[in-house]
C-alpha cells in the first residue's frame, strides 16, 4: 500500500539501484500531482535523479507538447523563492527561460511528500554550444542577460530570501579553514598515494586563500553589497555548457532551482575558471572574449571587476577537487587525486600572469 | 494574569525536537500557571495539534519555519485575544508587530541568543523594539553585555536569569539512579572498562568537537583506556553528513580509542549519556551565550571542561566544578586539563559532587521560576499602579523594597567570572552518503 502522506526522503543511499532508479511511492505521487493539472500524459521519462537529496526530472509527454516535471529536492520555502524567480524572468522579463505551467486551481506548484513539486515547458530543440572560444562568448553574454534581467526580483509571501550577497567573507573563510582539515587529513593518512602532493602544495594554496580573503576585505566589496539583493538581482549558481543551451531564439538558460540574490560575476567566474580547467591552462585571449561577450548583456563597474579578479584569485580548483577527500580518505587518497593535484598545480602557475594583466589593461567594460 | 508566551518560530514546544528556549518554557509554565492563566504560541508541528488545553496550559500552533509566515500567525492570533503581558522569547524583530495588535499589554523579551546584532535586527527597529518592552531577561551576563555594547540605554530593562535543569532526570552519576542507568549505558556500548569522556552538541565548527578529538590523539597514547562520546547531529534531529562531520570521522578513525557518535538523541533521552560519562568537554570555539549542557552535567555530577567564550565560564568555578581552557583553538590546553581529570579520579569526583552542589542550589527550576515570577509580579505591580514601560527614578527608589528582582541577578556561590571577550563542464553529481546512522570508529573490544 503506497502512503501518500510520507515525505519523500533520499533514497539509493548504497548506490545500488541505478541512476533513473523511482521509488514506487514517488511514482505514485507523480501521478496524483499530474492529475491536478489540465495535461493528458501520454509518456514520462526520467531525466535525472538526485537520489542522495530526494530531486528528480521527468520529461513529460502531453496533449499540451513535451514539459518536465520536476521534483525540488531542497526546503519548501527555498524552492519557492527559485520557483517564483523563474515565473518572474519569464512573465515580467520575458527572458529564454522555461515556462511555469499552472495547476487546475491557477498554482505554480504542487507540494508532496514535503517537497515542491513543477511542471514547466521543456524547450525544443535544445542544442550546447560549441566546447570553444565561440561557445564561451555565447555562454558569457547568455549569463550575462540572465543576471541583468533577474535585477528587481521580490521572492513570493512564504519564500525564503536565498542570498549569498552577503556571505562572501565567511565563504572564503571557510575555504581557509577547510585548507587546515586537508592537511590534517592528509597528515594522519600520510601512507596513501596521493598524501604528499597534498601536504606539499597544501601550504600554498592556504596562502592564496588568505591573501585572496585579506584583498576581499580591502576591497569595495562591503560598499558594492550595500546596494542590496534587488539591485545586484540573481545568480543562476550552476551555470554551464549543460545549463545554457542554444535554443528557439537564442540561448536558453534551465535549471534554475538553485539561484540566489548574489553578486553577478560569481557566474561568470565559475564559468572562465571551469573553462580555464578544461583548457589547462590560463588564457587572456579566451577571458577577454567572455568578458566582453558578459559586459555587453551586464556592464561590469571596474570595482566589481576587482572583486572578479579576487575571486580568480582563490584556489578555486584546488579545493573543488581536493575537498571530496574528507569523505572517505583511504579511497579518495588515491594516484588519480595525486594526479589530478599536480595537474592543477601547473594550471594555477599560469594564472598569476594573467590576473596581472587583466588588472592592468582591463577598464571601463574593455581591454586597453 | 493573562500571559502570552511567544516561543519562536523553529522548534515546537513541548521540546518534541529539543531546544533550549523550548526547555526554558516548560521548565518554568507549571508553577507560574498556578498564579497565572498562560497562553503559549509557537510553531506548529506534525506530532502535535494546533490547539490544546494540556495541565491547564492553553497552545496555540500556527505555521512556523520562516520568521515572516510566523509572525503572520502571532499577529493574526493577537487580533481576537488580549493579554495582560506578552512575554516574548529570543524574537526582538516580533516586538514592535505584536505592540501593533496589543497597544495595552506590557511585553517582555527573553533574550538567549545574540539577535540583537546588526545582521539579525535593522538597529532602529532593536531601539525601538527596546523601548517598547518592560525588561530584557538574558540567559547569562554576557548577552546582556553584548546588548548593551550596541544599546546602551537597554541596561536598566536588563536582568540576568541563568537557566534550569530536571534534578531528577539529571542525577548523578553516584546515585543509585545514576549508577543503575550508567551500568546499563556502559555495557550497551561496551564502554564497562573505559573512562568516557563526553561532548554533547551540534557537530559544527562553532561547537569544536574537532579540537577534541585532535587533542584525544595525544591523549590516547598516555590514557589508551579512554573512550569518547560524541552526542549530537548536524542540528536539530538532523542527521545529514556534512564535510564538518565527514572531517571528523576521518580523524576518529585514526584514533587508537573508540569514538561514538550518538547522532541526534531523543531530548528526553540525553541524561543516560551523561550517566554514561566520566568527563564532560565543551569545546566551544564561539561566542556562545552559554550552553545548557553545562547545568545538565553538573546535575550529573561531572567535572567539566570548557573553553573561556561567552557566557561558559560564568558558571564554572575554575578548578571547583571545572576547568577553563583560555585558548580554545589551543589542542595542548585540552590536553593538558584532561590528563590532569584523567589521572585523578578522586579530582574527577570532587569536582562532580562541587557542581552537582552549584546547580542543586542556583540551577534548580524553582529558582528560575522564583526569578521570572518576581519579574512577572513586577509588571502586574505596575499595570496595578498605572507605571509606565520606563520607571522614574524617584518611583524606584521608592519602591526597591518590591521590586526585589529588580537589580542583576548575583547567584549566590558562584564568582562572576567574566571571561575576556576576544575580539572578535557540468561535473556528474556526486553521491554520499547523506543520510547517516551514528557510526563507530572501531569494532569495540569490550
Amino acid at each position: 500500500m503506497i502512503n501518500l502522506e510520507q515525505l519523500i526522503s533520499p533514497w539509493d543511499i548504497d548506490e545500488t539501484l541505478g541512476d533513473l532508479y523511482v521509488p514506487p511511492y514517488i511514482e505514485e505521487m507523480a501521478q496524483q500531482v499530474i492529475k491536478q493539472y489540465d495535461l493528458k500524459v501520454t509518456a514520462m521519462e526520467v531525466i535525472t535523479t538526485k537520489a542522495d537529496k530526494g530531486g528528480l526530472i521527468w520529461k513529460i509527454n502531453t496533449n499540451k507538447g513535451p514539459k518536465s516535471l520536476k521534483i525540488l529536492h531542497r526546503r519548501p520555502a527555498r524552492s519557492l523563492f527559485s520557483i517564483g524567480a523563474q515565473e518572474y524572468l519569464v512573465n515580467v522579463k520575458k527572458a529564454r527561460v522555461p515556462a511555469l505551467v499552472k495547476t487546475k486551481s491557477g498554482s505554480n506548484i504542487v507540494e508532496m511528500g514535503g517537497k515542491i513539486w513543477f511542471i514547466a515547458d521543456w524547450i525544443e530543440p535544445l542544442n550546447p554550444v560549441s566546447a570553444d572560444i565561440e561557445g564561451a562568448k555565447l555562454l558569457s553574454h547568455a549569463i550575462g542577460e540572465f543576471n541583468q534581467h533577474s535585477k528587481g526580483y521580490v521572492p513570493p509571501k512564504g519564500a525564503e530570501n536565498a542570498s549569498r550577497l552577503f556571505r562572501w567573507p565567511n565563504a572564503y573563510k571557510k575555504i581557509v579553514r577547510k585548507m587546515t582539515w586537508f592537511k590534517d587529513i592528509a597528515t594522519l593518512y600520510s601512507e596513501y598515494p596521493a598524501s604528499r602532493t597534498i601536504l606539499n602544495t597544501v601550504d600554498m594554496f592556504e596562502d592564496h586563500a588568505k591573501k585572496a580573503l585579506t584583498m576581499l576585505e580591502q576591497s569595495s566589496y562591503q560598499q558594492l553589497v550595500a546596494k542590496g539583493n534587488q539591485e545586484w538581482g540573481l545568480v543562476h549558481q550552476d551555470y554551464g555548457w549543460s545549463n545554457g543551451q542554444m535554443g528557439p531564439g537564442g540561448m536558453w538558460i534551465i535549471d534554475l532551482d538553485g539561484v540566489a540574490y548574489d553578486l553577478p560575476i560569481r557566474d561568470l567566474r565559475k564559468l572562465i575558471s571551469g573553462a580555464m580547467d578544461d583548457l589547462g591552462k590560463w588564457d587572456i585571449h579566451w577571458i577577454v572574449g567572455m568578458l566582453e561577450a558578459y559586459n555587453e548583456a551586464n556592464p561590469i563597474s571596474d570595482d566589481l571587476f576587482e572583486i572578479l579578479l579576487i575571486d580568480f584569485s582563490l584556489p578555486n580548483l584546488y579545493y573543488k577537487n581536493v575537498k571530496d577527500m574528507l569523505i572517505e580518505p583511504t579511497i579518495a587518497l588515491n594516484t588519480e587525486l595525486d594526479s589530478v593535484v599536480q595537474r592543477i598545480v601547473e594550471i594555477d602557475q599560469t594564472k598569476w600572469s594573467v590576473i596581472e594583466q587583466l588588472r592592468k589593461e582591463w577598464r571601463g567594460g574593455k581591454r586597453k | 494574569m493573562k500571559v502570552l508566551i511567544v516561543c519562536t518560530e523553529k522548534l515546537p514546544i513541548p521540546p518534541v525536537k529539543g531546544g533550549a528556549i523550548q526547555t526554558f518554557i516548560t521548565g518554568i509554565v507549571p508553577d507560574l500557571r498556578k498564579h497565572h492563566s498562560i497562553t503559549i504560541i509557537g510553531r506548529n508541528d506534525e506530532t502535535l495539534p494546533e490547539k490544546e488545553v494540556k495541565d491547564g496550559i492553553h497552545y496555540v500552533r500556527v505555521p512556523g519555519g520562516l520568521l515572516e509566515t510566523y509572525q503572520e500567525g502571532v499577529v493574526n492570533f493577537l487580533k481576537n485575544n488580549s493579554f495582560d503581558l506578552i512575554h516574548i522569547f529570543n524574537r526582538p524583530r516580533l516586538v514592535l508587530p505584536i505592540r501593533g495588535m496589543a497597544p495595552g499589554s506590557r511585553i517582555i523579551l527573553s533574550m538567549h541568543n545574540d539577535m540583537f546584532k546588526r545582521e539579525k535586527i535593522d538597529p532602529d527597529e532593536a531601539q525601538k523594539a527596546i523601548n517598547q518592552v518592560d525588561k530584557i531577561i538574558t540567559i547569562s551576563n554576557f548577552i546582556g553585555e553584548e546588548i548593551v555594547k550596541l544599546f546602551p540605554d537597554a541596561q536598566p530593562k536588563i536582568q540576568t536569569v541563568y537557566s534550569g535543569v530536571d534534578l531528577d532526570r539529571f542525577v548523578p552519576l553516584y546515585s543509585e539512579k545514576g549508577r543503575r542507568i550508567r551500568a546499563s549505558m556502559r555495557q550497551k556500548h561496551q564502554l564497562e572498562s573505559k573512562k568516557v569522556i563526553l561532548f554533547a552538541g551540534r557537530l559544527s565548527v562553532n561547537k569544536g568537537a574537532d579540537v577534541l578529538l585532535r587533542a584525544m590523539g595525544d591523549l590516547a597514547k598516555r590514557y589508551p583506556n579512554t573512550a569518547l562520546v560524541l552526542m549530537g547531529g548536524k542540528g536539530f534531529s538532523d542527521n545529514r553528513i556534512t564535510d564538518y562531520i565527514a572531517y571528523l570521522k576521518a580523524i576518529a578513525d585514526r584514533l587508537p580509542i573508540p569514538v561514538i557518535t550518538t547522532g541526534f538523541v531523543q531530548p528526553d533521552q540525553i541524561q543516560n549519556w551523561f550517566a554514561a560519562a566520566d568527563i564532560f568537554v565543551c569545546p566551544s570555539q564561539w561566542e556562545e551565550p552559554l550552553a545548557r549542557v553545562h547545568y545538565e552535567a553538573m546535575a550529573a555530577g561531572l567535572p567539566i571542561v570548557t573553553t573561556a567564550r561567552g557566557g561558559n565560564p560564568e558558571i564554572i568555578e575554575n578548578g571547583k566544578n571545572g576547568l577553563i581552557v583560555q585558548k580554545p583553538e589551543d589542542t595542548q590546553e585540552f590536553v593538558t586539563h584532561l590528563s590532569k581529570l584523567l589521572s585523578s579520579p578522586s579530582l574527577c569526583r570532587e569536582m562532580g559532587k562541587y557542581g552537582r552542589i552549584v546547580v542543586e542550589k542556583n540551577h534548580n527550576w524553582n529558582r528560575v521560576i522564583d526569578d521570572i515570577s518576581n519579574i512577572w509580579s513586577e509588571v502586574e505591580y505596575k499595570i496595578k499602579h498605572n507605571i509606565g514601560i520606563e520607571i522614574p527614578s524617584i518611583l524606584e527608589d521608592e519602591n526597591e523594597g518590591l521590586f526585589s528582582s529588580n537589580k542583576p541577578l548575583t547567584v549566590t556561590g558562584i564568582k562572576n567570572t567574566k571571561a575576556p571577550v576576544q575580539s572578535k563542464k557540468r561535473k556528474p553529481v556526486k553521491k554520499y552518503p547523506v543520510s547517516s546512522s551514528p557510526w563507530v570508529n572501531k569494532q569495540l573490544i569490550g
